[in-house]
């Protein structure tokens, strides 16, 4: 369980954001809205430990967020992309893999990329591709990186109605597994059940 | 963790490779700027020193830019954020990275040593003696360079001219390079050791240096 208590951040002398608190139990999505600029971002920051809070407390199942325990247990997908250009999508995924310390078998890494990619040819350069198919070389590691939770931000932007629907089908199936998303978000997700934390 | 380990190693050498069209540029520069520094001296009875201090200062400047480059693209925010997430430190990717720069740059070194002897009028004698003590010292430059990258672009600081407090600490090996330049048939074992203490001291501190400044300037 994540449990976030009276959060707030501040960037040089401007707040961003005060008091915030909520808890997420295995199994629960909490989407986070709010309009540019209301520190969707800079919280999912705070959560995995990449910014310190200025105030508040974060604990995952009773302890302490460090970089440790974000390293372990979180998975984060930025809005920006981590791929290099100069590799290819193959050299990209298992440099990836290797980073995240991910040991696969092919057939499953091949499964995964069918599962996202159809029928690429992942000889191709990562600059060559489109930004929704590079988008899709960030989601794979939801599918190739077996972490509890996942911290996902504007996941679902520049990406097609098919790709959609294979990563709610995703997120559907983490929560299954007593999963926890974390998702800041412009549009609605697809899912029956799931908790919103709007940003103002 | 291990076979993962030497996996990351293979694939930062190909990401090393792909860069490797950039240090063959470098070093086109160094040997154009070799050539007029030899030309504009021509008739100047230089002896060795002269050469290769101006040669030192070149693969200075040329190892700044390197690890500049390979830092302002590799640890962009997006990529640290994966980084800071991957169970191998932060520490351990900086040491892989500053390892494989390093291997790109003497490699070239080797390549284009000759050339750039014959052009600077330097007995070709002294090949050997010559690429020993540029790979070891080349050692330190690219982890005090790191420091100073790590601090250049990081995107949290005003004042980005604080990486040149890490300058002072290039010195040291300019001054025992010289030195040992200056001892006949550069014949002074201890006095290489020095390079290997240098680095050893670099080594300790710089990737530990390294990684909080980009943990801390740049996210």
């Amino acid at each position: 369980m994540i449990e976030v208590n009276n959060l707030s951040y501040a960037r040089g002398n401007t707040l961003i954001y005060k008091n915030i608190s909520f808890k997420i139990r295995p199994g629960e999505l909490l989407l986070v809205q709010g309009a540019n600029g209301v520190g969707k971002t800079t919280l999912l920051s705070n959560l995995v430990n990449f910014i310190d809070p200025l105030e508040g407390s974060l604990t995952y199942n009773n302890l302490v967020i460090d970089n440790h325990i974000a390293s372990q247990h979180f998975l984060y997908v930025g809005e920006t992309n981590f791929a290099h250009d100069t590799l290819t999508l193959s050299q990209n995924i298992q440099y990836w893999l290797s980073i995240h310390n991910v040991k696969f078998n092919n057939s499953i890494k091949e499964k995964s990329i069918k599962y996202f990619f159809q029928e690429l040819n992942l000889d191709k350069k990562f600059y060559q591709l489109s930004y929704g198919q590079k988008k899709k070389l960030q989601l794979l590691l939801l599918m190739l990186v077996h972490k509890p939770v996942w911290i996902l931000d504007d996941p679902l932007s520049g990406l097609d109605e098919r790709t959609i629907i294979n990563l709610n089908s995703l997120f559907e199936k983490k929560l299954e597994n007593k999963g926890i998303i974390i998702l800041a978000s412009h549009q609605n997700i697809s899912l029956n059940n799931y908790k919103t934390l709007q940003l103002s | 963790m291990i076979e993962n380990f030497f996996k990351l190693i293979l694939s930062e050498f190909q990401l090393m490779l792909k860069e490797s069209v950039f240090s063959f540029v470098l070093y086109c520069l160094l040997i154009i700027s070799c050539a007029i520094f030899a030309l504009s001296l021509k008739h100047q009875s230089m002896g060795i020193n002269a050469p290769l201090s101006f040669l030192y200062i070149m693969i200075f400047f040329i190892s700044l830019f390197k690890v500049e480059k390979i830092y302002s693209q590799d640890f962009d925010e997006a990529k640290l954020r994966q980084y800071l997430l991957s169970p191998f430190s932060l520490e351990i990717i900086v040491f892989i990275k500053n390892m494989m720069i390093y291997f790109n740059l003497i490699i070239f070194f080797f390549i284009f040593s000759p050339l750039i002897l014959i052009i600077l009028n330097i007995d070709l004698a002294y090949l050997l003696e010559i690429n020993i003590l540029l790979a070891l010292s080349l050692l330190s430059i690219i982890f005090i360079a790191s420091m100073t990258a790590s601090i250049t672009i990081s995107k949290n600081n005003r004042l980005s001219l604080t990486s040149i407090l890490t300058l002072p600490l290039f010195v040291p090996i300019l001054i025992f390079s010289m030195a040992i330049t200056d001892l006949i048939d550069f014949n002074t074992g201890r006095m290489y050791l020095f390079f290997v203490a240098y680095f050893l001291l670099n080594l300790a501190f710089s990737p530990l240096l390294t990684s909080f400044a980009l943990k801390k300037l740049s996210i």
